[in-house]
């Protein structure tokens, strides 16, 4: 009788521990986005120069979204990545940045510093696009095919690596 | 005896009027079910604690999306679909009875079930084991050996 119980038990507890190893591989941090395969939401506010702006997906053509902050150290270390990308793309592609909970005089400052890549900047003080698109830290990247459906979203800084990965996801054919 | 009537009727009034004159301490009723609705919900920038209980910007900035929606009239299911629309399931305490979630539910009550199965068995074979069975009788021949021994010991006993 013994032996067919442990039958039962090593199996189930190799399962067990097998899956509870697997968890303490993956990263708790990252959270799969229920946005992939969503169109891009249209958000209304304003851009770093006061005017009213609506940032949506322009039909036709991709579009990168950055979220960022002065206050935020990793975006420094991914914003060369968005200077080499719009050198490389140009007017291929919208490289539109979503500036995060931010003072307009220190994001200001920022761009100056470290150079202004982006087309324009949407200005989102309150955080309340962030929580539309699903933001939970900076800096996260999005990318939008030219059909406005949103194919990756990055959540961690981004290499030029997972740049041209983003573009390559973006103009694949449905 | 005026005088004392009239220091007591003062003093009646004096503490009846700090009932009037004190505010009212209540509860903001929607604070209330924002916050019900907030302990539902994951902060998801701090892995384990509800919106309700964090004070990190996003949790309090969720806190004010939730507000806002109550005040348009939306309930409660409306809400959380709203941040599960954005945030996954994640953003759900209580993971979800349905899809994903279910393993979830089931492994555990599973797992406590097939523990007590396991116990059970393990006592009953327990008490089998523990069962003597009595000891076959001495043979004819031992019974002779005890004899003896107890004979040369009661000799070497005298002896001594």
């Amino acid at each position: 009788m013994m032996r067919q119980v442990w039958w039962v038990i090593i199996p189930a507890l190799v399962i067990l521990f097998g899956l509870l190893g697997y968890g303490l591989t993956t990263n708790p941090k990252h959270i799969p986005s229920p946005l992939i395969g969503k169109p891009f939401p249209a958000l209304q506010g304003k851009d770093l120069n006061g005017n009213d702006v609506t940032l949506r997906a322009e039909q036709g053509k991709p579009m990168i979204v950055n979220v960022w902050a002065s206050w935020c150290a990793a975006c420094q270390s991914e914003h060369n990545v968005f200077i080499r990308g719009a050198r490389r793309y140009g007017d291929s592609i919208s490289l539109v940045a979503i500036n995060y909970k931010d003072e307009l005089v220190n994001a200001k400052r920022w761009l100056n510093r470290l150079g202004d890549p982006y087309q324009w900047s949407f200005h989102d003080l309150s955080g309340r696009a962030g929580i539309e698109l699903g933001v939970y830290g900076v800096p996260e990247t999005f990318f939008v095919n030219k059909e406005g459906i949103i194919v990756a979203k990055i959540s961690a800084p981004l290499t030029d690596k997972m740049f041209e990965r983003g573009v390559s996801l973006m103009s694949e054919a449905e | 005896m005026k005088k004392i009537n009239n220091i007591f009727a003062s003093i009646l009034l004096l503490s009846v009027a700090s009932l009037v004159m004190a505010s009212d301490v209540n509860e903001d009723p929607l604070e209330r079910e924002v916050l019900d609705i907030a302990a539902k919900l994951r902060c998801t920038v701090c892995q384990n604690q509800p919106v309700a209980e964090s004070n990190s910007g996003l949790a309090k900035d969720m806190r004010n999306v939730i507000k806002e929606q109550l005040q348009k009239g939306k309930n409660e299911k409306e809400i959380m679909q709203y941040f599960v629309d954005r945030y996954g399931d994640y953003v759900l305490l209580a993971p979800p009875k349905s899809g994903n979630g279910v393993p979830l539910w089931i492994f555990p009550p599973v797992l406590l079930l097939l523990a007590i199965l396991v116990a059970i068995l393990i006592m009953k074979n327990r008490g089998e084991r523990h069962t003597i069975t009595p000891p076959a009788p001495l043979s004819e021949a031992d019974q002779e050996r005890i004899r003896r021994a107890r004979k040369a010991m009661a000799e070497s006993g005298e002896n001594e």
